[in-house]
C-alpha cells in the first residue's frame, strides 16, 4: 500500500466516521429532542428504550473513531504537533473544537444519557437533571459542530 | 449560556457568530505568527488580489 493510498484510506474512514457522528448529533438535536412533546406517553418508550440507545452506540463510536482517523491523518501529513499547537490554526482549530466535542460525547452525555435512558440503575430523581445535562451538552456539540466544520473544509477552501 | 442551549434557533446563531469569531481568530494567529518580512509580502499580495 503505497503512503498516497495510505492517506486517502484515512481520510475516507475520518469523513465516513465524521457523518456518522455529526448526522446522528444533528438527528437528535434538528429531529428526536424537539419531537419528543408530540410523541403520545404510550409510544415514548419505543424511543427511549429501543431508539435512542442504538442511536446513542453508532453516536459515541463515530466520534471515536472520527478523532483516532482524524488524530492518524494529521500524524501521518506531518502537521498533528503543529495543530495542536496552533501554529497551523487554520485545522488546529477545528482539530480542538472536535476533541472537545468527543471529550463532551464519552464523559458528560453518554454518561447521564445512561441514567436518563434507564441503562444503569440510579435514583428516579437524577433521571431529569441527567436528561437536561445530556440536552444542554448535545446542543453544545451542535454548536461548535458549525465552526468545527467551517475549519476542517477551510483547509482544502480557506475563508479569507 | 442554557438559555441560549435550550433554544435551537439560538444554538445554530450562537455557532455562525462562533464561526465569524473562529476567522477572525484564525488570522490573528498567522499575523501574529509572521515575520515582518512575510507579513509585508503578504500584505502586498493581498492588494495585488
Amino acid at each position: 500500500m503505497t503512503h498516497e493510498f495510505g492517506l486517502f484510506l484515512i481520510r475516507y474512514l475520518h469523513v465516513i466516521s465524521g457523518i456518522m457522528w455529526i448526522g446522528i448529533l444533528w438527528y437528535f438535536n434538528f429531529v428526536q429532542i424537539p419531537s419528543m412533546p408530540k410523541i403520545p406517553d404510550e409510544q415514548k418508550p419505543a424511543i427511549g428504550k429501543v431508539i435512542a440507545p442504538e442511536a446513542l452506540f453508532w453516536f459515541r463510536w463515530g466520534a471515536f473513531f472520527t478523532v483516532l482517523f482524524g488524530l492518524l491523518l494529521a500524524m501521518m501529513n506531518g502537521y498533528l504537533m503543529d495543530a495542536l499547537l496552533l501554529k497551523e490554526p487554520n485545522i488546529g482549530i477545528g482539530m480542538w473544537l472536535g476533541l472537545i466535542m468527543a471529550f463532551n460525547v464519552w464523559f458528560i452525555i453518554w454518561p447521564a444519557q445512561k441514567v436518563a435512558l434507564g441503562i444503569v440503575e440510579a435514583d428516579a430523581a437524577d433521571k431529569p437533571a441527567c436528561a437536561r445535562r445530556a440536552m444542554l451538552f448535545s446542543r453544545t456539540n451542535t454548536m461548535l459542530s458549525i465552526p468545527m466544520l467551517a475549519s476542517m473544509i477551510s483547509v482544502q477552501n480557506p475563508i479569507m | 449560556m442554557a438559555k441560549i442551549l435550550e433554544s435551537l434557533q439560538l444554538t445554530i446563531i450562537a455557532g455562525i457568530v462562533l464561526t465569524v469569531i473562529m476567522v477572525f481568530a484564525t488570522e490573528a494567529i498567522y499575523n501574529g505568527q509572521m515575520s515582518a518580512p512575510e507579513k509585508a509580502a503578504s500584505d502586498m499580495m493581498r492588494q495585488m488580489n
